[in-house]
């Protein structure tokens, strides 16, 4: 009785039509069937039909889920270890094999092989090496030995086809595999090896040791043009001196690979993980700041990479949102992120901000004399300019329809409390200072909450927002 | 239809008094490869003369009385009912298999679907995040712990954000060697039964877009975040709305559609997202939300939804146990009447999508003289527009798509008849429109004026610009 791994009866080689109920499509003679006799008997011997998910390969073996009664998937050309992974991360519980020919593995999926093996999750690879493309009808593959006639080198292996590609050696300079192994099938006693190494390496997936490879030198009698046994001697006497067999790495006396978790649906665990609260933040505003504009504040925060304009930006948001308006902020670094200009465009909206750009603000906060330079002129009449005065020293004269121009040395105030880094807080205790956007309160709370676990800054961050303000505030009552 | 083949049953012979059985072979399984002959070392084997009628091939010829029943020919045998051991019975008939098998094809378990749970969220205060965290959070909610991805900018933050979520939840985040393996990683996972999705962006889609046409030939849910850059090639880095074309008209070769969100908030992007990955599995099918750069970086307000969803396992997932043993993952199909046939269930639930899946926003086009179209962030620029225009005198609409693909060509009809110009706006060089025209089209409609605002190159249309275009065009001063 044949391993009852495999179907009774193959229904989906046409519908098990006449003979094809139990003849593989494989020609006669050709190793994919070899190969995956032992697979077979493999899966029957360590009793994982259930757990099994097969992954078929695009090449003649294309069809291995006609054959084996497991779980079976059919990938994309070369990308068998890629579904393979998803499957063995989907389910760690599940034995995966992902079988595949040299096209397949060896030339349009080397990165997906290399970055699995090199990943060593326990998964069986069992890759089929005949030295050509079987399915596509004889052209060159990877593996295909130097002088070797194919359909696309008709005279051998030319200067723009490289040497044949060893594939097991390949893996086993990888650090992720536990074992790899290169076997043939040309004589009994190879045979019997070959049925070991396969059953070897899903032996170490069950016992969740790590990845394994198992390169099979396989007979294409079709495409070499010769009988099946002269491709048995083909094999023996052209291919084995080119890949030699036996095994190419094995530690798997060594760790295994971790377990994979099991993932959680604990409500609490998720809010949690999330950063979710069910504390409301506490109201201090008593309204809109309609002072301001009626229902719609735009803020641009301008300077260099960083000045902390983003962060700024983020904690007016939060107020702006704790105090239970609408608010938004887009940051813009764009190519100059890298020490470029980096600004930051909010809005504060009584219900519910539309265009979340700022190309017109009611306030600019300026960091450096460039940002001022590209955004004060779009500051809208009646608006404000904070700037870093300990920065920017040549101001342009305020504009005649009344744009107010504030100078606070966010820098020197920063750096006299120890730490230039919280210019921006200072800049955000000036804004408050001068356009009373929102209570002092607001601000801190967001502070506050932003911080999370770097609370040693908070004492800090208060001493910068309280300069800022104050420093804002004496500049509006003026000298 | 097959032709009923009688081939006689196979005997039980009484097999000898060593342990091994004796190898025994049906001429008509035999392909005549001759590997089983100098498996032999007893000379048991030798090629066959006659021509089976059957199978067109030679089978080998058994002489088993030197046998020692080493069994190293049914070793050497490439056939899984080639050269077998005797004495065990195999229920052997070759006959019409419409006759031969019920309902099912082969003796697989039936899987036993394990259902979806739907968990009630206690009240949160409202949170302020990013479009991409949105998304991420909205599948973390709606069940997913499985992200594959790619970084490229701006979508790496819904990413890096999972990089530290999903472990924390005992989840999955893999990142790929490339776009090409993580939408294989999907199709996996996805597969498997798992809800899974990815982050990315213009370059980054364009490489799965051939995972996508496998994943829809192989009814595969999942889900594909595409916050749009600039284009075509390496483009930049800003927001576009390019790929529209791509998601509703490319989704790789062959027949392929999927439902296409393209949220406007944050807010949305956190709705979207849980609506996404529900749908996905209703539908068996990739489902794509399009967020543009600018939202995708957009700090807003979200609110988490009242409940989340603890994720069973559907009934064709190929899922590693023994309940699913019998199901299959694959895309192919030989015969032409048969893709044929599964390409027609396909139409059957695209339609079934277009039917039921169309959303829209309609703000203020009761009334409207003049209706913009716009997604994603051009059309909060659109909203601001209207607002504008209204206090200018033009009335003025927004009608938002919320899918692009079904695109709400139902709500866009029943506003049409008052308004007296279509103004499509967005980020590219005519995408949304395009998908406007064709749902036009397809309904027969016979539409007001259009035109439009577009930019293109990472820079969106602005609210001043919309406003220009329509006082213009409707030849206000
Ligand atoms: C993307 C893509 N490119 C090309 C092909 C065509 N194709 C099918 S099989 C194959 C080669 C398979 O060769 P191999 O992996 O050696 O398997 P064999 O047929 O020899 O068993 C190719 C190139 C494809 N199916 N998909
Ligand atoms: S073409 Fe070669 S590899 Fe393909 S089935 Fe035939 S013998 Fe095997
Ligand atoms: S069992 Fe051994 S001796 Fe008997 S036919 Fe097979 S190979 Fe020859
Ligand atoms: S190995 Fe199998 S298929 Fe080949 S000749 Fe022998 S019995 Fe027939």
């Amino acid at each position: 009785m044949p391993s009852s791994v495999f179907y009774r009866q193959f229904e989906r080689h046409d519908h098990a039509a006449g003979l094809h109920a139990h003849a593989t499509t494989y020609c006669p003679g050709c190793g994919h069937g070899l190969a995956q006799k032992y697979l077979a008997e493999a899966i029957d011997e360590l009793g994982v039909q259930d757990r099994t998910v097969l992954v078929s390969p695009v090449g003649c073996s294309v069809f291995s889920y006609y054959y084996f009664d497991v779980g079976n998937t059919q990938a994309a050309h070369g990308r068998a270890p890629a579904v393979g992974l998803g499957h063995k991360t989907a389910n760690p519980d599940s034995i995966v094999i992902c079988y595949q020919g040299d096209g397949d593995l060896a030339s349009i999926g080397l990165a997906e092989i290399i970055s699995t093996a090199q990943m060593g999750i326990p998964i069986t690879v069992i890759f089929a090496n005949n030295a050509i493309y079987g399915m596509t009808g004889g052209q060159m593959a990877p593996t295909t030995l130097t002088g070797q006639r194919t359909t696309t080198t008709p005279e051998g292996r030319t200067l723009f086809s490289g040497q044949p590609l060893k594939v097991a050696e390949m893996i086993a300079g990888l650090d992720g595999p536990v074992f790899v192994e290169r076997v043939a099938l040309y004589d009994n006693k190879h045979r019997t090896h070959a049925r070991r190494a396969i059953k070897k390496a899903l032996e170490l997936q069950v016992n969740g040791v790590g990845f394994a490879f198992i390169e099979v030198l396989a007979e294409c009698p079709t495409h070499l043009k010769l009988s099946p046994e002269e491709t048995e001697h083909w094999v023996r006497d052209n291919m084995e001196p080119v890949f030699p067999l036996g095994v190419k790495k094995d530690i798997t006396d060594g760790p295994h690979y971790p377990t994979i978790p099991t993932p959680s649906f604990d409500v609490e665990r998720i809010l949690s993980v999330l950063g979710t609260t069910s504390e409301q933040p506490t109201r201090y505003a008593t309204g809109f700041p309609a002072h301001l504009d009626p229902d719609d504040i735009s803020l641009k925060l301008a300077g260099a990479g960083g000045d902390g304009a983003q962060t700024a930006a983020m904690l007016i948001t939060r107020s702006a949102i704790a105090e239970g308006f609408d608010s938004t902020h887009i940051p813009s670094y764009g190519p100059e992120s890298r020490g470029g200009t980096s600004y930051a465009d909010v809005h504060v909206a009584a219900v519910e901000v539309l265009s979340p750009a700022a190309p017109h603000p009611h306030v600019l906060v300026a960091f450096n004399a460039p940002s001022l330079a590209k955004f004060g002129p779009t500051v809208r009449a009646g608006g404000v300019v904070i700037y870093d005065s300990s920065i920017i020293t040549e101001v342009p004269d305020g504009r005649a329809d009344g744009v107010r121009m504030v100078g606070v040395p966010f820098t020197a105030v920063a750096k006299e409390l120890g730490s230039a880094v919280v210019k921006n807080i200072v800049a955000l205790g000036a804004l408050q200072g001068v356009t009373q956007l929102f209570p002092k309160d607001t601000f801190l709370a967001a502070i506050r909450a932003s911080l999370g676990n770097h609370r040693a800054m908070l004492a800090l961050d208060v001493q910068a927002f309280e300069r800022g303000a104050a420093l804002a505030a004496e500049f509006v009552a003026g000298p | 239809m097959p032709v009923a083949l009688e081939v006689t049953a196979l005997e039980t012979r009484v097999t000898s008094n060593v342990n091994k059985p004796e190898p025994t072979l049906l001429p008509e399984y035999c392909k005549g490869c001759g590997r089983c002959i100098d498996s032999c070392t007893k000379g048991c084997i030798s090629l066959g003369t006659e021509i089976n009628p059957l199978t067109g091939l030679v089978p080998v010829t058994l002489d088993l009385d030197r046998c020692n029943h080493c069994g190293l020919c049914i070793d050497a045998c490439p056939e899984p009912f080639g050269m077998r051991p005797e004495g065990e019975e195999v229920a052997f008939e070759l006959v019409d298999p419409t006759h031969l098998c019920g309902p099912r094809p082969f003796d697989s378990p039936i899987p036993i679907p394990r259902p979806d749970v739907t968990v009630p969220l206690p009240e949160r205060s409202t949170m302020v995040m990013k479009g991409t965290y949105a998304v991420a959070v909205g599948a973390v909610l709606a069940g997913c712990r499985h992200v594959y991805g790619y970084p490229i900018t701006p979508s790496t933050e819904g990413a890096e954000l999972m990089a530290k979520v999903q472990p924390a939840l005992d989840g999955v985040f893999v990142q790929a060697v490339s776009e090409v393996a993580a939408v294989n990683m999907m199709y996996g996972a996805g597969g498997a039964g798992k809800r899974c999705m990815t982050f990315t962006s213009s370059p980054g889609f364009s490489l799965m877009l051939e995972g996508i046409s496998y994943m829809i030939g192989a009814e595969v849910p999942a889900v594909f975040v595409n916050i749009m850059r600039g284009g075509p090639g390496l483009g930049n880095i800003a927001p576009e709305q390019a790929d529209i074309k791509l998601a509703c008209r490319g989704l790789g070769h062959g027949n392929t559609q999927a439902i296409v969100f393209a949220p406007a908030t944050p807010q949305e992007m956190l709705d979207c997202s849980m609506l996404a990955f529900e749908l996905a599995f209703q539908y068996r099918n990739p489902v794509v939300i399009l967020g543009d750069g600018y939202l995708g970086q957009m700090t807003g307000k979200v609110r988490l939804p009242d409940h989340m969803v603890v994720p069973g396992i559907p009934e064709w997932a190929v899922s590693g146990d023994h309940s699913h043993r019998g199901n299959l993952i694959c895309s192919i199909e030989l015969s032409e009447v048969g893709l044929e046939a599964h390409n027609l269930m396909l139409d059957a639930k695209y339609d079934r999508m277009t039917a039921a899946e169309q959303r829209a926003d309609l703000h203020r086009c009761d009334d409207a003289d003049v209706i913009l179209v716009a997604c994603n962030t051009p059309a909060q620029s659109a909203k601001g527009a209207v607002k504008e225009l209204r206090a200018k005198g033009v009335k003025a609409g927004l009608f938002r798509p919320i899918t692009l693909w079904p695109f709400p060509i139902d709500a866009l009809r029943a506003v049409l008849p008052q308004a007296h110009r279509l103004v499509v706006v967005e980020a590219s060089s005519g995408q949304l429109e395009d998908e406007v025209r064709l749902a036009l089209s397809h309904a027969e409609v016979q539409p007001p004026p259009m035109s439009h605002v577009q930019r293109q190159g990472g820079m969106l249309p602005s609210q001043a610009e919309i406003v220009e275009h329509v006082l213009s065009v409707e030849g206000v001063r």
